[in-house]
């Protein structure tokens, strides 16, 4: 990898890699007040990487859950990563099998967002995304490090470093509205989450609602694109 | 690091990795057919509205779009203006996460 592969990923990853700070400190922290100490929770982010499922994981430990119960609940949350590996793996061609085993590890919601978006819109290649990928991972497992190490000394409201978070979401969803069938796949979508979790009361609500409000979007998309087509051939016959 | 701390991050760690690893190594090589591009296309959306969606519409597990109790949804208004507006991440997170920070402690 090239040292400008690094300076393009920091360039497009800045903005998210100065939020992990912050929710990396608070990640550490609140996992540290779950009960477990610095190094348990330097090798979580290391080996887990994900963050809301480590904030899930420092909940659901303060509150007592069994170990199986966080792994359960953690494979539901990561489920997701199923559909950004698919995708990466069709945005990437032919990376070799060390390659593939680390940039697979080190996928994250928010670093897919960015080298989807870079990939579709600009010159970009898979050494930049890997170093897109590699900048969040070192960020947030040095910052949950430091967050724990400092853990003791700081209190901030839940309420706040959660929505660091749902803010980060946010800002990446708008970045994604290519068309007006994107703002429509994205509130079908988010609809079919809040009547999913209410009915089943578990987070693979957010995975049904996410498939099927992208085969939706496919669906409406062909359908138009058919009657493009159809429309076309018309024209011609008629000429 | 206490053993019940082992499983837990080896157990988190696998069932991570495994649909993070899974689809890029079956499908190496191969190209992605148009269509399911096309569908792939659509995921992206879809995955940050449901976890959008999700979580701020809902206030200690309850469905609740009254602002004042849900002091979420105002700060996601502004984050969804400011993000629409200026296309800054940045921006749009500070100053969505001022306005969490002062609906915290006004309300």
């Amino acid at each position: 990898m090239k040292k400008q592969d690094w300076l393009d990923g920091l360039k497009v990853m800045y903005p998210v890699i100065i939020s992990y700070v912050p929710l990396g400190l608070a990640g550490g922290m609140v996992l540290y007040d779950a009960g477990l100490n610095a190094i348990t929770i330097l090798a979580m982010s290391l080996l887990v990487f994900g963050g809301a499922a480590q904030f899930m994981a420092a909940s659901m430990v303060s509150m007592g859950a069994s170990v199986s119960a966080i792994i359960t609940m953690t494979f539901f949350l990561n489920l997701r990563h199923l559909l950004m590996s698919s995708s990466m793996s069709g945005l990437i061609k032919k990376p070799s099998l060390p390659f593939t085993l680390f940039f697979s590890h080190t996928l994250a919601d928010e670093s897919f967002a960015i080298n989807y978006n870079q990939f579709k819109n600009h010159e970009w290649t898979a050494n930049k995304a890997l170093a897109t990928n590699t900048l969040a991972y070192a960020t947030w497992s040095i910052s949950t490090f430091v967050g724990a190490l400092v853990g003791s000394a700081w209190v901030i409201d839940t309420t706040i470093i959660n929505y660091v978070l749902i803010a980060m979401f946010i800002s990446l969803l708008v970045s994604q509205f290519a068309s007006k069938l994107y703002v429509f796949v994205g509130l079908t979508a988010g609809v079919l989450a809040i009547i999913f979790t209410i009915l089943l009361q578990h987070t693979i609500a957010l995975v049904i609602a996410a498939v099927v409000a992208s085969f939706i979007g496919y669906f409406i998309d062909d359908y138009f694109t058919n009657r493009k087509e159809y429309t076309r051939k018309e024209g011609i016959e008629y000429d | 690091m206490t053993s019940q701390h082992i499983q837990l991050i080896l157990g988190m760690a696998v069932v991570t990795y495994l649909p993070r690893v899974l689809p890029m190594l079956v499908l190496n090589n191969r190209t992605i057919p148009e269509k399911v591009s096309k569908w792939m296309s659509f995921i992206p959306v879809s995955i940050f509205s449901a976890l959008i969606f999700s979580d701020i519409f809902f206030w200690k597990n309850q469905f609740t779009i009254d602002p004042v109790t849900n002091i979420k949804l105002i700060p996601s208004v502004i984050v969804f203006y400011v993000a629409y507006k200026t296309k800054n991440l940045l921006w749009s997170m500070v100053l969505g996460i001022s306005a969490i920070t002062l609906m915290v402690y006004l309300v």
